[in-house]
């Protein structure tokens, strides 16, 4: 078995028979080995400078799509369609359909914080504890920003 | 196309794939027919943080795929003649733009078996770079859905092992 990183990946490659209602064998396919993406990633993470990169990536990502998230929550909550949530935001309900479907890149923050307000909700800028920024191994300037109800 | 716009974010996929929806997609990389993989020649080229930050955009994608994931404000649902197409949207040093291109890979059991994927996929098809302020042309956009029209040809897919 090979081994990247530390960790042993299982590389297979194995053949799948779908049977159909008569018993007939429909499709036969050879599974293909999905994990390069995985190995190439557990190769590079031995970079101490590439793993900083990509935990702090994720932790953008992760706090960017929680905050949308927890909007789009709120909203589903209260009963509230994306179209009548757009309207007393006063924006196109297609800008908000947008922010909750991954189709735009860039959340505006006027447009999250009018979306907050809407839904009876605020945004808050939370510093992390000194043991949590050590945790993360932030750089000082690490801020959690929360939609909060 | 109707709104779904009642209610919880609907799952991912089509119904009777539950064991599925439990496990991350995969990441897969797609492979021409002279065998060199137009992404992995992308990152291999971009300064090692950039590679980190694709890296843990794929990753949370695949973790939480379409439309669940939001796009953490990197990734994005493409439009016009790029329909059904998503790429990471990255800025890299000198505000130089960094782009991945990517298709979705779902469907029935039968359907991803025929495509010897074992489960959904985000097929990661190639890259590009451009200068801050400046935009790809139709050319280049046409170069990206001939890799997609060549990789979605291929039962089994043709992808870097």
């Amino acid at each position: 078995m090979p081994s990247d990183g530390g960790v042993l990946h299982r590389r297979y490659s194995y053949r799948v028979t779908c049977v159909t209602l008569r018993g007939e064998a429909a499709v036969t396919s050879q599974m293909l080995d999905v994990s390069l993406h995985e190995r190439r990633r557990d190769r590079r993470m031995q970079d101490p400078q590439y793993r900083a990169a990509y935990e702090q990536a994720a932790r953008e990502l992760a706090q960017t799509d929680a905050v949308i998230q927890q909007l789009d929550s709120l909203r589903a909550d209260m009963g509230i369609s994306k179209a009548e949530l757009a309207r007393r935001v006063n924006r196109n309900a297609s800008s908000v359909r947008r922010l909750f479907t991954a189709s735009q890149v860039r959340p505006e923050l006027p447009l999250i914080a009018a979306l907050a307000d809407a839904l009876g909700a605020e945004l808050r800028v939370i510093p992390l504890t000194a043991e949590a920024r050590r945790a993360t191994r932030a750089h000082g300037r690490h801020r959690r920003v929360a939609a909060t109800g | 196309m109707p709104p779904r716009d009642r209610g919880q974010r609907r799952p991912h996929g089509p119904p009777g794939q539950d064991a599925n929806e439990q496990l991350p997609w995969a990441i897969v990389y797609y492979k021409t027919p002279d065998g060199t993989v137009p992404v992995l020649e992308f990152l291999d080229d971009c300064p090692g943080t950039v590679d980190a930050q694709f890296t843990a955009v794929l990753d949370a994608v695949a973790a939480a795929p379409p439309p669940r994931f939001s796009g953490g404000g990197k990734w994005e649902a493409m439009h016009g003649t790029m329909g059904g197409w998503y790429e990471i949207r990255l800025t890299g040093p000198g505000r130089e733009q960094l782009r991945l291109f990517c298709l979705l890979e779902n469907g029935t059991s039968d359907e991803l078996a025929k495509r010897g994927l074992p489960r959904p996929a985000i097929a990661v098809i190639t890259g590009m770079r451009k200068p801050w302020r400046t935009v790809f042309s139709e050319r280049d956009y046409q170069r990206v859905r001939e890799l997609g029209r060549e990789h979605q040809q291929n039962y089994p897919r043709r992808i870097a092992t």
